[in-house]
């Protein structure tokens, strides 16, 4: 890895860049509808591209094969966190969420439980998790400018925001929708084709290295077994155990599951049945790259137990662009692969600072202080807390955090602890109110932040129990059961809700 | 009639439709929560040796060590083939009830 201007990869870089905004110019939002839900229109293939662009982050491309090489078998429980999630998200809330009809998650969670307080809470937490996620992209983004342009941190941060803003602002959701689907063709190939390339060279079946990788993983855990980080690489709790993979995983798959950012993508598509189709596509699509990470990391550690070198902990987060340099990838394909982990970011960061403007705008400005602000002002406040936003974001990530991937990993467990369990007593349980839906979610706030400072690096056996990256395998269910006593507690919600989410949300016809 | 009919409880469904499609939430969540957290258990419970090794570890299949097989690639493959079981089931049942898309 050299940090020096390289010119095929910087003009490859530019061109994807420059495309990107060209695309997002050439669909300018025309109304409110449109700035948010992308009109609604784009079918169900599409919807299942932009779900799986809007999700596949630098965390995905970069930080996932990274995590696989230094952690073997404990990391599938990233893997298969994030895409299990999804089947959750399917069978217990898409067409529900769907049929409630609106916009953000906060409006669904000051509607369905009638209070403005617990509207302000869910904005307030959509902003935090859009917030902390989007800051941890950065490290992605700036490792790849530096990569391509030789820039230093700072710089590649402040260049990176600088473009992801300017396109947000430009072209508004609409852009963002269709360049989603051009973003996902651009990820998916940067990071699929090379593959085929790193499995020829190490000799492994190379048509489908998805495949291939499999041989690779068994001569790590026999040819190179003498080594014992090589059999830790394969064995199931050779790196952690079996607890902390469940309680990792589980984490994920609520904390998914509970994204504002993931939960408003079922608005863009027309009708509930469009909305659970595109769950599936939209898996497929994330599944394609998922599929793929661990071949990565695979072929990089029988690249250096072939050249007979321990794994490196600081080249995990670029060893997708190592592993392509080692087996000798062309450069200008190498850059290809930089602007695939670049897009993969951007649509990332673009989604969430869209969602928490949107947070910021509709859900605290239009929903609470200004009820009659008309949709040009409204369009006006999003677009200066999409910058305002954004600045955060750039004071945050200049700081060199070194826990980026700690305060990622932080944003699921707050959605897996406070919006997860909402939703679901909001969709399935009338009797839950808004005492039981507040209550739930400050608890969950409290405690997940608790054990985020205290557990850290903390050998209390409460700290193990509820690692503070893994705590939703605890805290998810007493949130959950804090909002179901509490709403026991005190009276139920109106008829006019109930009423509304027999004939509205789940479709029941009464005769 | 009374107010009371306007109920939503995962655990007690209100109408046939609902009756039929919370049977089907909980056989694909049954299905997803055995095959994830259950093949880990499995895994802990048949290994010879702490870091979990047996004779699921020392299986080949596909060129992979079985176990990772199985959680590295099969699990999503099962993951969006429940999604697919799940959405044809829930639109014959909306058909047969005469609900298309709200």
């Amino acid at each position: 890895m050299e940090a020096s201007f390289k010119l095929g990869p910087a003009i490859i870089l530019c061109v994807v860049l420059i495309a990107f905004v060209g695309i997002g110019v050439g669909h300018k939002a025309k109304d409110q509808d449109d700035y948010w839900a992308a009109g609604r229109g784009i079918g169900r293939v599409g919807a299942g591209a932009a779900i799986a662009s809007n999700w596949m982050s630098a965390a995905s491309f970069l930080g996932m094969a990274g995590l696989l090489y230094l952690k073997g078998y404990f990391a599938l429980a990233y893997v298969i966190g994030w895409t299990g999630g999804y089947v959750m998200l399917l069978v217990l809330m898409a067409g529900q969420i769907r049929r409630f009809g609106k916009y953000t998650a906060a409006d669904f969670i000051g509607d369905r439980f009638e209070s403005q307080t617990a509207r302000l809470i869910a904005a307030c937490t959509a902003i935090i998790i859009s917030l902390t996620y989007a800051i941890g992209q950065y490290k992605g983004i700036a490792m790849m400018f530096q990569w391509v342009f030789g820039m230093n941190y700072a710089t590649s941060v402040i260049v990176g925001t600088g473009v992801v803003l300017a396109y947000i602002i430009i072209a508004g959701m609409l852009g963002a929708t269709k360049n989603m689907q051009f973003q996902y063709i651009i990820i998916i190939t940067a990071f699929i084709f090379p593959l085929v390339f790193i499995a020829k060279k190490l000799g492994y079946f190379y048509l489908i290295p998805e495949i291939g990788y499999g041989s690779a993983v068994w001569d790590l855990g026999h040819k190179f077994g003498s080594d014992p980080n090589n059999l830790k690489y394969v064995q199931p709790w050779g790196v952690a155990s079996t607890y902390k993979w469940i309680a990792l995983c589980f984490t994920l798959m609520v904390g998914t599951a509970g994204l504002p950012h993931v939960l408003s993508r079922f608005y863009v598509v027309p009708n509930t049945r469009d909305a659970r189709w595109s769950v599936v596509w939209g898996l497929f699509f994330i599944g394609l790259l998922y599929w793929s990470s661990p071949a990565y990391a695979a072929f990089a550690r029988i690249q250096n137990a072939i050249a007979g070198v321990q794994p490196v902990k600081a080249l995990a987060d670029v060893i997708v662009i190592s592993a392509a340099e080692n087996a000798g990838l062309p450069q200008w394909f190498t850059g290809y692969l930089a602007a695939g982990a670049i897009s993969a970011a951007f649509s990332t960061v673009s989604g969430l600072l869209l969602a928490a403007g949107g947070a910021c705008s509709h859900d605290i400005y239009y929903r609470i202080i200004n009820p009659n602000a008309s949709e040009q002002s409204r369009m006006m406040v999003s677009k200066i807390a999409v910058f305002v936003l954004g600045l955060v974001v750039i004071t945050f990530a200049l700081k060199p955090f070194a826990l980026i991937a700690q305060i990622v990993a932080m944003a699921f467990a707050i959605a897996g602890n406070t919006i997860f369990p909402t939703f679901l007593l909001g969709v399935w349980w009338s009797r839950s109110n808004k005492q039981g839906c507040i209550a739930g979610m400050l608890v969950g706030l409290t405690l997940t932040a608790f054990f985020f400072f205290w557990g850290k690096g903390n050998d209390h056996w409460l700290a193990q129990l509820i690692p503070f990256t893994s705590s939703s395998l605890i805290l998810m269910p007493i949130a959950l059961f804090t909002n179901i006593i509490v709403s026991s507690m005190t009276p139920p919600p109106s008829l006019e809700i109930r009423k509304f989410l027999c004939e509205q949300v789940h479709g029941i016809k009464f005769d | 009639m009374s107010e009371d009919r306007y109920h939503i409880n995962i655990f007690k469904p209100n109408g046939e439709f609902q009756k039929t499609e919370i049977s089907y939430i909980w056989l694909i969540l049954a299905i997803w929560a055995v095959a994830t957290y259950g093949f880990q258990l499995l895994l802990k419970i048949v290994q010879r040796n702490p870091q979990g090794e047996s004779f699921l570890t020392d299986m080949q299949f596909l060129g992979f060590p079985f176990h990772y097989w199985f959680t590295g690639q099969f699990l999503i493959i099962l993951f969006i083939l429940l999604c697919i079981w799940f959405n044809t089931l829930i639109d014959g049942l909306e058909d047969r009830h005469g609900k298309g898309d709200i």
